[in-house]
Formats: structure tokens, sequence, C-alpha cells
């Protein structure tokens, strides 16, 4: 006799206010007992029309809306803006400004990566490793905050230059940070990557196989993680990027097949260690300058249109800019990594376990400031 | 039935060798701030509550357009010929008689571009930030220190609206 238990289908709302969404996501399980027979992410509860209202405002302030879209990385955020700016206009910056925005730009990866691994932590049930990432964090932020101004949102790259010079005497405050921390990296292996549960219940878990990731364009840590060696900085390298010697660090697949949590995870700490030796390359390479020489009084730049993508900490961050010669952009399109990230979830979240729903999405490292702009 | 049994163990290893790192900070010292009492000594460049030094602002506007919330209203009115000059302090003349100048600091997005464009260095980012009132309409702070002399309707707006 057979009997047909397909019935059995249970919708379960997972958020908008869900403490593992990181933000607010809502995700529609369609639950077949444990598992999970489709889940559909449903997204736009942090809709700011960004887009749109860029439109309205003028060229360098648009840079303090793009801060908010990835509000974990937002250095990032405005490097790929005032890079696309730049592009059009035809700016070119000096040494001392491209350095230190390597120098910011990477710090801010550190910073944004430690999030990650901290809340992924968290989101698998251990809290120490959470407060340590923050731990760190703090220092980082503290020297943005002594730079810019501002902690989270800074407002530091202008379109042609920075905000401020650093303050003499960061340099050596952050050399003296990194290394401390690389040794820190391997305390939070210890502790998180190499832990026995850790690893039960991310490896094997949720794997997009590089066939998947690529043909649904993810890019990033999570590229990465399924085993592909691509990173913009080394494909289309931007403020001289190619000069710089670092590893692009992929999953390998170490405990089970290439493309689970457990590898998109440690992409990111491997990553950490590279970005690492970029501001210590970085640091060495500073060269007295002017970091407002470039800043034009009025920024007004030629009728065209502009593409410029950069390698933020959650993937390919790409601008599209559309000018029509005035004071204000014609239109501002970004392409978000979270955005297609989030398009893989479904496929890969089919037929898990309901915990390890939120086990993909950690994984994920999404911002829902930046899916939803 | 081995390998259930194998897991536990491990389980319960990993637990002992994460609690060994973790217990070194045992010892370290607390780093808590008894925040109302203690107060952390914020760097110089903190971008907070913004503060107009009204006698040394000459109504130009730029911050205004600078804005990209528009948080900032002034108004202005051109003095009269006969009215004795009036000057900065850095000898800037003040052409303009500003009798609005009000900034929202509900709307304001501590971006700072304000104090960039401000001409005269009189706007400026003050690293005060223990400032929540119970109404929003307070977070409206006017600097304006002159009354129009004409009537209204014949004042310039900055920005023009629209
Ligand atoms: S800090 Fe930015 S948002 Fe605030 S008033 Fe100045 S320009 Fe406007
Ligand atoms: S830019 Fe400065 S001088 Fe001009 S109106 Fe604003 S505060 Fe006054």
């Amino acid at each position: 006799m057979e009997v047909d238990y397909s019935g059995d289908i249970m919708t379960l709302n997972m958020g908008p206010q869900h403490p593992s969404t990181h933000g607010v996501l809502r995700l529609e399980l369609k639950t077949d007992g444990e598992i999970v027979a489709d889940a559909v992410p449903h997204i736009g509860y942090l809709h700011r029309c960004f887009e749109k209202h860029v439109e309205n405002v003028d060229y360098a302030g648009v840079v303090p809306f793009t801060d908010r879209m990835d509000y974990c990385a937002a250095m990032n955020m405005e490097l790929g803006y005032v890079l696309t700016v730049e592009k059009l206009m035809g700016i070119e910056v000096n040494n001392r400004v491209r350095c230190l925005r390597i120098i910011m730009a990477e710090l801010s990866r550190i910073a944004s990566h430690l999030i990650a691994a901290g809340t992924y932590g968290n989101d698998i049930g251990s809290f120490t490793p959470f407060l340590w990432c923050f731990r760190d964090r703090e220092t980082i932020l503290d020297f943005f905050e002594e730079t810019s101004g501002a902690r989270l949102l800074y407002n530091y790259n202008w379109i042609g230059g920075l905000m401020h010079d650093i303050k003499p005497g960061l340099e050596e405050k952050i050399i003296e940070f990194i290394d401390y921390f690389e040794p820190e990296v391997d305390n939070l292996n210890r502790l998180l990557s190499d832990n026995f549960i850790f690893i039960k219940r991310t490896a094997g878990v949720g794997i997009l196989s590089p066939e998947q990731a690529v043909s649904y364009g993810v890019t990033g840590p999570n590229l990465r993680g399924s085993g592909v060696k691509f990173d913009v900085r080394r494909e289309e390298p931007y403020l001289g990027y190619e000069d710089y010697e670092f590893d692009i660090p992929v999953g390998l697949g170490e405990h089970g097949p290439v493309g689970s949590c457990w590898d998109r995870y440690m992409v990111r700490i491997r990553e950490v260690k590279e970005s690492c030796k970029i501001v210590r390359q970085a640091v060495a390479r500073l060269t007295p300058g002017d970091v407002r020489e470039a800043v034009p009084k009025r920024i007004k730049p030629p009728a065209g249109e502009v593409y410029m993508r950069t390698e933020c900490p959650r993937g390919e961050l790409g601008y599209l800019l559309v000018s029509d010669g005035s004071l204000k952009p014609y239109r501002l399109k970004v392409k978000s990594p979270c955005f297609t990230v989030m398009s893989a979830f479904r496929e890969v979240s089919r037929g898990a376990m309901i915990a390890d729903v939120v086990s993909i999405l950690g994984s994920f490292d999404i911002v829902l400031g930046e899916i939803d702009r | 039935m081995l390998t259930y049994f194998r897991n536990i163990g491990q389980g319960i290893m990993t637990i002992v060798s994460s609690m060994a790192i973790a217990g070194r900070h045992l010892f370290t010292p607390s780093v808590t701030l008894q925040y109302p009492k203690e107060k952390w000594l914020l760097p110089e460049r903190s971008r907070m509550r913004l503060m107009n030094k009204i006698e040394d602002c000459i109504g130009c506007g730029q911050c205004a357009r600078s804005c990209p919330t528009e948080c900032i209203l002034v108004k202005t009115e051109k003095r009269g010929k006969e009215e004795a000059p009036v000057f900065a302090s850095d000898g800037t003349a003040k052409k303009l008689r500003t009798y609005v100048f009000d900034i929202d600091m509900a709307l304001c997005c501590y971006c700072g571009l304000c104090t960039f464009a401000c001409p005269t260095q009189c706007l400026i980012m003050t690293g005060e930030y223990e400032y929540s009132v119970y109404d929003k309409d307070e977070h409206i702070y006017h600097f304006a220190a002159e009354k129009p002399l004409t009537v209204a309707g014949e004042s310039r707006q900055n920005p023009p609206e629209g």
C-alpha cells in the first residue's frame, strides 16, 4: 500500500524580526516536517528609495547615502561611488590618496568580516567569538573615528580626494594593531573555526556548487567559497591593487564538499589575513601629499555613462552612473552583491533542515540595507 | 554506535579546548565604562551636533545648498544702504541680514558637508552628543539673532523652493 505524505506542507514565516536574518528579511518556508521544501525570501522591508532619491541630490551629497547601504562596510561603499564619478570626470588622485583609500578599504574589510564571523558564530550558538570579533573591530572603528570623525557612516571618501588626512602617528598605530591582530586570527580559528561542533553544523550544509554560483552571478567570498578564484581587485584592478601582493583564498573543502557554509566562512577568515598584508604594504607606500588636491570646486561631470566595479567585503559592487551633464546624477544603478546571493538562497536551502536555514543564511553574510537600498 | 560515542567525545574535547582559550580572559581587567559617570574621550574631529557662530555667518546659504537632506533653512534680507556695515570676525562684510537660521538635527545625517561649504567656517560640528529631547520639534535649533525689517514677502529664501 502506498501512502502519499506530500500534502503535509506547512508554511512557516521566519522573520521579518528574526535575530538570525541580520535585518528585516522575511523567509517564507514551506516545511515538510523538519525539511524545508521551499524557501522564498521576501525583501523590501528596508527599502529607502536610494536610487531614486540620489537623482535629487548633488554628486557630493550622494556619498552619505551610499554609506547607508551597507552600514557594516561603509568605506567600501563610498569608495565604489567616488571611483565611479572620478572615472566619468577623468580625475587622477595622487599616491597618498590612493594608499589611504586602500588602507581604509582593507581595514573596513577586516571590520566587516569580523562582524560576519562573529555573528555567524552567534547564529550557530557560540557567543564568545562574537565578543572577541567586536573587540577587535572596535579598534578599527577608533581609527576611523579619529580620522573622519564618525564611527560608522564616514563620508570620508570624497570625489577627488579624502575628507581629512590621517592624524600624524596613525600609521604606526595601524601597524601596531595589525601586529597584534594577526595572531588573534589564529586564536579565533582555534576557538571557532576548528571547533568540532561548529564544523558539524556548517560543513556539508548549504552546498553551493561552482556552476550554480557562477550561473546565479554570486560574487565575493560566497563565490570564492565555492572554489572559484575570482576577485575584482585582481581581474580589474583599481587604485593600483595590481602592485600589491596578496593571495585570493578559495574554499578548499577540507570538511566535506566544496562550497559548504564552512568554506564560505573560512574564506572570510583567510581574507582577513590577506587584508592585513595589503594594509602593511599600503602603509609602507605612503608618500606625503595633499589629500584634497584633486577635489573639484564644482562637481559637474560631462554627459555620459560609466560602470565601475569594486570588490567590497560582500562581493562585487557595481555602480552604473548616467550623467546628463547637470549637477545631479541622471540615474545611479547599484549592482549589489547581497542581492544576487539572495537569489541563490532559494536553491541552496531547498531540502535543508530548518535549523540549517539559519546556518546557510548566516554564511551568506547579507546586509539588508544593501539588498533593499 | 562507535561514531556516536566518538562524536560525543570530540564534542566534549572541543568545548574543553575552547574554554581553555576563552578562560584566559578571566584575568584581564574589565573595560566597561559606567557611562553617565564616566565618559569616553572623543577625538577632536568628532561629528556631533552642529553649531553656528551666528556673529560670523554672512547668510550666504552655501551650507543649505550643500546639505543632502535639506535640513538647514536660511532666510535673509539685504541690509539697507543707510545701515552701518557689519563685519564677520574674519573681515567679510555681512551684506545680508540672516533672520532665520534653523537646523533640524532630527533630519541631519551628520555628514559634515555643510561645514566644509561654509566660507567663514562659522558652522562647525561640536563634540556634544547628549541632546535627546521629548519632542521632535525641540531638535530644530534656531540660531538667528536678528529680526527682519522688511515684510517677509520681500525676503530671499535659500534654498529656493521647488
Ligand atoms: S551635517 Fe550634513 S545633513 Fe547635517 S546639516 Fe550638515 S550637510 Fe546637512
Ligand atoms: S555657509 Fe556659513 S556663512 Fe554661509 S549661511 Fe551657512 S553658516 Fe552662514
